[in-house]
Formats: C-alpha cells, structure tokens, sequence
C-alpha cells in the first residue's frame, strides 16, 4: 500500500533546481540575439505637469527601435489602466496611464517607452530624451495628505479616495457606559515587497499562428492575459500568458497589469520581432507598490476583567499615487483587526488617502500586521491599565471554542460576510505560553536586572483570513505511460505548489509522487484561474487539485472494472496500478486504463494496439459513451461559500541594550493553526520566511520619502534588508490543527501568517523592556535612543 | 534638503566679489563646470545658463542648468532661484548667499540652499549629498582664494568660447581632473551644481 503523503514532511520537489541555478525567470526568456529590449523614462518629479517631451535626439539613434510617448498610444492603450477591484466606497478611485498622458503623480512614473537592440542602447536612448516639467507641490506622507492644502489630483476634494465604515452594535454607547477607557494613536510606516526578482515581462507575437506569447513575472497569468487582450484588442483566445518561476511575490506582482506588461507586447506586435523587459532595482523602488504607511486612533471602552465593551477605530490608509487595487489593504486592517476576540460592540472608519508617492498594493500581511498591531497595542495598554497579566486579558476576549462558526458583523474583503469557520484561541495560547515560558518570564527578566541587562517579552495573537474566492480549478492527466500531468492556473513564486500539489494527486490516484508533474500560471494549461494571493493557493488550487484528481480516480476505476471484469467497489489504487482488493495479481497498469480510456482507430505503438477498434469495446455501444470524454483526465473547480479562517500567536523575547538601544533577539516562538497541513515542513518554511520578513519589518525597513517626495532609499545600500544575521537563529514552532470545514482537505492558508503579528509582538516586548509606550513602527536603535531621551525629559519636568 | 555652510577666504569682499564676477574663473574653478552663459532678459531678474559634467559610474552625466538670482545687495548677500537636469536626475533649489568682511581683508561667506534632489541621484546618493557638498564647497572657495592670490585670473583660466557673441558664453580649459574630485562631485552632483549655480549666479549677478 503506498503511504500516505499528506501530513508528511516531503522534500521539496523544486529545490534541486533552485539550488543548482536551473532556475528559468522571465528574464531567462527568449535570452536570443533577436530579443529587442525595452526601457523606461521615469519621472524624476512626486507630481508635475509635462509641459512638453522632445524624443528628436534618440530618433536617429544607432539600435532604437521605437520610442514611444503617450501621444503614440491609440484606443484602449490611451485609457487610463484597469482598476481592478472596485468598491461603491471608493468614490475617487484613479489609476495611471501606460505612459503619463500631461501629468505625473509620483516620482518614478512611467513617461516614455524606449526599445532598443539592448538594454544599453535603450538606456542612453532614455538620456536624450528631454521632458519639460513644470513642477507642482507634492504631497507626502498623511498628515499633508489630510490637511489637503495640495491635491494630488486636482478633482478629489481633500486628497480622500474613499471612506468606508463598519460597525456591529453601538460601540460609542458602550464605550461611554465603560467603567475604563483608554484612548490610543498608532502608526505603521511604509514598507514593501523588495522580492529579489523585480518585474519582468518578455512578448513573442508569431505571426504565422496569429498569437501572442507573454512571459511575465506575476501572481496572475489569468488576470494579465484577461488585460492584455482587452488593452490590445485581441481575442482571448489568441493570447497566451505562461509565469515562469518567480523569485518572489510577496503580493506586489498581484497588480496588473504593469504598464510594461502592455507596452512589451504591443512592441512585440508592432516590431515583429520579441520585447523583453526587466526591471532593475531602483525602478522596483520607486515604479512598482508599496503597502503599511497607516495612521490609527482607537477609543475603547473595558470592564475590570479587561474585556472589551466597545471599540472605536478611526484609521488613514496612505495609498499612494493611484488605487488600480481598490481598497482590498484597509478593508482587510479594518476586518481583521479583531483577531481573535469579541468586542461587545465595534465600529472601523477608515479614509484612504491619495499622496504623491508609489501606489499601495497587498504586501504579505496585507494590512493584517496593521491591524494587528492596533489590536495587540490597545490589549497590552488595557492590562496595563489594570495591572492585569496581559494573556489574561486576551483570554478574557476570546471567542471560544464552541461558538464557531462565528459571525463578527461585518464584510470581509471579498464581499462576504466575517464569518470564522473554526479555531481554538484558548488551546493555542497555553501552547504559546509553554513555547515560550510566559509564566516563568518575570523570573527571568528580574535576573537579568539584576545583572544590568534589559529584558522584554511580548505576545501577540491574530486570526487571518485565507483562501478568498471565488475559485482556481485543476486539471489532471494520466498519460499512457502511467505518468500524471498536473495544471493549475495560480501562480509560483516559491512556495512549493510542484511539491504539495504532487502529495495530493499522488495520494488520491496510488501513484508515485516522482510519476507528477505539476504547471502552474501556464493559461494554455488551465485558462480559467484567479492568482496567488491572500494565502490562497494550498486552499483553493489545493482543494481543485484533490477533487480533480478525485474525478480522475472515479473514472479509472469506471475503466478498470470493464477491463477486469469485476465490480468497482472491489477496486483499488496503488502502485500505480489498479487492482483488486485482495486479489492484488489481478490489476491493470494506469498506463494501460489511460490507453483504454481513448478509442483509437490507429495505433501507434505497442500498447495503444489494446485500445485500436477490432481490440475492445462493445459493438453494441458507441465507443465513448453519451456522457463520457476521450482520455483518462479529471477537471474541477473549487469555490468556497467564504474565505476560512487561520490563526496564530507569536512571542518574542528581546533584550535591548542600554547604551546603544540595540534591539536583540533572545527567543521567538510560534503556535499557529492553518488547519490539517499538507506538508508540515513546507509549512515551516513559511513561518521561517515570514518570520525573518517581519523582523525586517518591525525593526529595519522602512520608505524613507523625503517632503518632496524623493525616496532616499532607493536602493538595498539604503533600505535595511536584513541578513541572516538579524533574524533568529531558531525559531520555536508548535502546530495545532483545527481542520476547515470549508473544503475537502480540512485546510487553511499558512503563506502571510509570519508576518502578521511581528510590529505588535516586538513592539510589546521593545515596551515591556523600556518601560516606555511604543506607538510607531518599525523602530530602530536611534529611535528608542530618542525616545528614552524624550522619555526622561518628560519626567523630569 | 537643506545644504548649509560657512567659508572664510582671506581677501575682502569687494575683491572675492569682483574675482566671483568673472566667469573665465569660475568656469576654471566650479568642479565640472564647462559652460556658463548670460541669457538675455530684458530689465528682468538675470538669469544664466551652464552645462556641468560630472558623475562617477552609473550616475555620471550632463546637467544642464539654469538660474534666476533676486534680492542682489551688492556685496553683501543675494537669493537665487536654480534648476538643472541631467540624465543622472534633477536638481531644484533655493540659495541664499550672505558676504560679510569678519576682519579686515577675511570675507565670511554664509549659504544656506534648500534643495530638492531628485531621479537616481536623488534615490542612490542623497544619503551622502550633504557632507560631501560641504567638502566641495570648501574646495571651490579654496580654489577661488589661490586665483585670488595668483593675481585675478589663474593662469589656466577659461577663455571666452570663439564663436560666442559679445563673449557671453565661457569654456573651461581643458584639466585633469584628481580622482578625489572626481569622485565627489560624481557623488554629489546635485550639490555641486547647486554650489555652482549659486558662484555663477553672484558672479552674474554683479555683472550685470
């Protein structure tokens, strides 16, 4: 009997390629002499009308192809680019154009369109080009945003793009009628993505097919090839979009499509030869999304056991130059916020900011980590306020085990409702606590007092909601050689899906997993996909896949039963055979039940002469009966009624030193529940990755915007990437597994989960050390170094 | 960002002033300068012209520059208003300049620019901008003071371009630049054309 691979820790099938440099990026494309390559003029501005562009000097340039303005964009190409995600409560959505048509909004926006015989060419081409800005006063950061003295854009009042709020029950009543309240402000700073890879897009137009080949970097070859066959009006049909291996999402490639992502293939049309554009990384900083800058004002309201009455949020989103991704980041802050706990009565009003800085897209969290920080922040200051433990306090708000499934009131970000599916908050925290020796903590830190050394330990719960709608689909072949070819239409960028995908199929059709391959993000292999997002792909794809391969199963065994003659309860898959139970001599190859599957008139080797017309089949039947198809394959789709929702704590113990401020990590701790795992060290790797990402972004990275919207740290000399070094050495893990009952596989989506409560955990454990409130984040050493200034100052007038 | 600093040359004002005034120095003098030229503006504020070459690696280029000068007191202290652009990025800035004779035959120069750098340099350098602008400055002023000393116009001085009308427009002869001052106005481009804006702009300014 083959074993079972769900559950277990299987190596990954992608490393080996990975880590031998096998790797194929978009970049890797088409890599040819024939390739042209394309660059791009960028504003040097946060916001300016172009008054005139002078492309004279690269017209007679050696090796320029095309240089193109927005004055050469015809049709659909001259309108501004899609806003994907509407939302009635974005009433001022904007979006960029291809190439800025007489204004730019943001320093790096896309101006001119150079393509060239090589990137070189392209680039000197870019220095001829000569713009005639007239500089308009920039808008940066929030609080210019709100004061609105300039606007971004010259027709939304007050620089508001939308302003939306939720509420279940009357949270100010409940607040007044408190015995405590405490009121709170907190801030998140911009960060973003930086995955390692940039964007890239590379375009084949065959003119002898009369089709269009794209090979981009993205979390959505579906959603790019939707968008470039409308923007270049041509049949879907006509359009292919394959996503190579990716080196890094993280939610920035989930916009589209990039202005590259259509000038590329227009220039492969109209140049009739291949485009290819790779970004570099200052384009990345400063021409692609950020995510986080946030600013929140809390009012609540609790009893003596520190349970909440009401809650009050009032929160600014910063969203950058343009809203192409709607309002997805601060509906997600102010749903998901709540974590894991029941307010008596809460209420979220959030407006979300035009700036003259690069557009916000979903970075991993996904406006969770500020949500989280908001909560865990106003949990801390409750138990402080009553000198309470602050586990007791979180305990106390719990939703508990027996009341799922949950309703919290409120839309979540796919236009469903906040329903939790299932979860156990209390179990989870006892596992944090022993992870991490809460309750021995104080012990701890008063020793280390006593030696002068500073201690701190934080804690910090969240609940994330995964695998969003609407629906992925799989498709599974079993080919005449018994080998089983996979296709799903999300995206890879990392995570494991040739592994994860392969255990599922493997364990349903008995073969071995070596007999799998897996494709992904390949439209000519599965058309109809959404992307790879909000932690979605094990959950959504992971749930098509098993019921693809179910229906493939059902119809092997259909087959073997004819074949062997025996009724098909008595069959089984194993081995890569199917077989009778019991009688296991008596089997058929898959291989075989595959040639059966399809009725041939002609063979074309030795064991397709088994399927040939004087072989089988019943004269007295057609060969593939009324509802049935050719071929041994099984399509489905899944589509679940709501996201299901995951959770987890995280603790950490920080040490901060008392000249320097330096922040060190002692122990950090994990127990978190994303339902049954398909393969648990896969899973580890994503709390390893986020982990390290929240670490970076608590503690070091930052969009450092100076007021006229220059970003000074356009670079990774500049922005503080973390290295191995700054991230735990190791990192305490503890499952729980409360199964989804969502979907068949009893699973949860474990991909952001890392990151989500780092800002509030370390800012709790920075607080507990220093004794001083922590606000903002991320912080860094001169900061707290400030801040204990500030600190002492303050009392001592 | 604000740039800001302070220089003493050991000649007084009317002869920094005066030595300022040529531009057959300056062009020799500002790191990079090639070309300065007076533009025509009838009874308006004057305005110039000029062409810096400078950069190191990826973000060497040409920056083509103009400036505008108002509130000149003669001697004592002028606003100039200066924008450029190359292919490395952009430059905005706002310069005041003050002369002041400390003692006599020393003239403290005060500037104070409030500029707004932008494109690569802005993204890439402008962590390192401000220090080295000020070893820059430092430089020029030092460079000024030895034209002074070596009698007005330094032997290797600009001459008036051939074919320039009126001789208006200046060229920098040809020098080999020293690795250090290469590499510093490669990293500091944008200050430095501030700086040079604000030398060329005073110079002008009088001129006139």
């Amino acid at each position: 009997m083959t074993t079972k691979l769900m559950g277990t820790k299987v190596a990954r099938v992608e490393d080996e390629r990975f880590l031998r440099g096998q790797g194929r990026y978009a970049d890797d494309v088409l890599a040819g002499p024939h390739t042209l390559h394309a660059a791009v003029l960028r504003s040097p501005h946060a916001h300016a009308r172009i008054r005139d562009i002078d492309v004279d000097a690269v017209l007679d340039l050696d090796g320029v192809h095309a240089v193109w303005t927005y004055d050469d964009l015809d049709g659909p190409m001259a309108e501004p680019l899609p806003l994907l995600i509407p939302h009635p409560a974005l009433t001022h959505g904007r979006t960029q154009y291809a190439l800025a048509n007489g204004e730019v909004n943001h320093v790096g926006e896309a101006v001119a369109f150079v393509v060239a015989d090589d990137r070189y060419v392209a680039e000197d081409a870019l220095d001829r080009i000569r713009v005639d800005y007239e500089v308009l006063p920039a808008v940066v950061g929030i609080d210019r945003a709100r004061a609105a003295e300039h606007l971004v854009h010259d027709d939304v009042p007050g620089n508001i793009g939308a302003r939306l709020e939720q509420q279940n029950g009357d949270a100010r009543a409940a607040i007044d009628a408190a015995p405590h309240t405490l009121s709170l402000d907190l801030t998140v700073e911009r960060s973003a993505c930086t995955p390692l890879e940039g964007r890239g897009t590379v375009a084949r137009w065959d003119p002898d097919s009369g089709r269009l080949q794209v090979w981009t970097s993205t979390q959505t070859s579906t959603g790019v090839r939707a968008a470039v066959a409308a923007k270049l009006g041509l049949d879907l049909g006509r359009v292919d979009v394959i996503t190579p291996d990716v080196g890094g999402g993280f939610g920035v490639k989930i916009n589209h499509p990039w202005p590259e992502e259509l000038l590329v293939p227009l220039a492969a049309i109209r140049l009739g030869r291949p485009v290819k554009f790779t970004e570099d990384r200052r384009e990345h900083f400063v021409s692609s999304a950020h995510e986080r800058g946030q600013v929140h004002h809390v009012e609540v309201g609790f009893d003596d056991e520190g349970r909440i009455l009401g809650l009050d949020v009032q929160f600014w989103h910063d969203h950058g130059a343009y809203t192409p991704y709607g309002l997805i980041v601060p509906i997600i802050t102010s749903t998901q916020l709540l974590g894991p706990y029941k307010p008596g009565a809460y209420r979220v009003v959030f407006e979300s900011l035009y700036t003259n800085t690069v557009m916000v897209t979903p970075y991993r969290g996904a406006g969770r980590p500020q949500g989280c920080f908001v909560m865990e922040r106003t949990m801390d200051a409750i138990a402080a306020a009553l000198g309470k433990d602050r586990a007791e306090v979180r305990a106390a708000n719990f939703i508990q085990p027996d009341e799922f499934p949950y309703d919290q009131g409120l839309i979540f970000q796919d236009g469903r409702e906040l329903e939790y599916d299932s979860g156990d908050y209390p179990a989870l925290l006892e596992k944090i606590k022993a992870l991490v020796g809460w309750d021995d903590f104080p012990a701890r830190k008063a020793a280390a007092a006593a030696e002068g050394r500073r201690l701190g330990i934080g804690l910090a719960c969240y609940v994330e909601g995964t695998g969003v709608g609407p629906y992925e689909g799989a498709h599974v072949h079993v080919e005449t050689s018994g080998r089983v070819k996979v296709a799903t239409g999300l995206t890879t960028q990392g995570q494991g899906h040739q592994t994860v995908f392969a255990q599922l199929v493997a364990d349903v059709l008995g073969v071995p997993m070596e007999d799998v391959e897996v494709v992904t993000g390949d439209t000519r292999r599965m058309p109809y996909a959404v992307g790879t997002f909000a932690s979605r792909a094990a959950v959504m794809s992971g749930s098509a896949v098993h019921l693809a391969a179910l229906r493939t199963k059902e119809k092997a065994l259909r087959i073997a039963a004819e074949a062997l003659e025996v009724d098909e309860g008595d069959l089984e898959l194993a081995d890569g055979v199917v077989r009778v139970k019991g009688a296991p001599e008596s089997q058929i190859s898959l291989g075989t039940v595959a040639v059966l599957s399809n009725p041939l008139r002609y063979a074309f080797d030795e064991a397709s002469k088994a399927a040939t017309q004087f072989s089988v089949g019943d004269p007295g039947k057609p060969p593939v009966a009324e509802d049935d198809e050719p071929g041994l394959e099984g399509t489905d789709f899944y589509s679940p009624e709501r996201s299901t929702f995951a959770s987890g704590m995280h603790a950490v113990i920080v040490e901060t030193d008392p000249d320097t401020a330096e922040i060190k990590i002692l122990q950090y701790a994990v127990a978190h529940d994303c339902g049954n795992l398909i393969n648990p060290m896969i899973v580890e790797g994503q709390i390893h990755g986020g982990v390290a990402q929240g670490v970076a972004g608590a503690l070091f990275e930052r969009m450092a915007y100076d007021d006229s919207g220059q970003l000074l740290n356009a670079s990774f000399m500049d922005f503080l990437m973390p290295y191995v070094t700054e991230v735990p050495e190791s990192i305490d893990i503890d499952h729980q597994e409360t199964p989804s009952p969502l979907n068949p596989l009893g699973i949860k989506g474990a991909g952001e989960a890392g990151v989500i409560p780092s800002a509030a955990v370390f800012a709790a454990a920075i607080e507990d050390a220093e004794g001083i409130p922590i606000t903002a984040m991320p912080i860094s050493p001169s900061e707290l170094f400030e801040l204990r200034r500030h600190h002492a100052s303050e009392e001592d007038s | 960002m604000r740039i800001s600093g302070v220089h003493q040359v050991p000649f007084g004002p009317d002869r920094v002033w005066d030595a300022l005034l040529d531009p057959a120095v300056l062009v020799a003098t500002i790191p990079g300068c090639e070309r300065l030229e007076a533009i025509p503006r009838d009874g308006a504020e004057p305005a110039y012209a000029m062409t810096v070459t400078a950069g190191v690696a990826a973000i060497r280029g040409t920056y083509a520059g103009h400036c505008t000068l108002s509130d000149l007191v003669p001697h004592r202290s002028l606003v100039m208003a200066l924008s450029g652009t190359g292919a490395p990025g952009t430059v905005d800035a706002t310069v005041r300049v003050g002369f002041a004779e400390v003692e006599p035959g020393v003239t403290r120069i005060e500037y104070d620019a409030d500029a707004v750098v932008g494109g690569m340099v802005g993204g890439v350098g402008q962590r390192m901008l401000t220090s080295v602008s000020r070893r820059m400055a430092a430089e020029f002023f030092d460079n000024v003071a030895n034209a002074l000393a070596g009698g007005g116009v330094p032997a290797e001085a600009g001459e008036p371009a051939a074919a320039a009308p009126a001789a208006t427009v200046f060229t920098a002869p040809p020098r080999p630049a020293s690795s250090r001052q290469d590499f510093l106005a490669g990293i500091a481009v944008g200050a430095g054309l501030v700086l040079a804006g604000v030398i060329a702009g005073a110079a002008f300014g009088r001129r006139r």
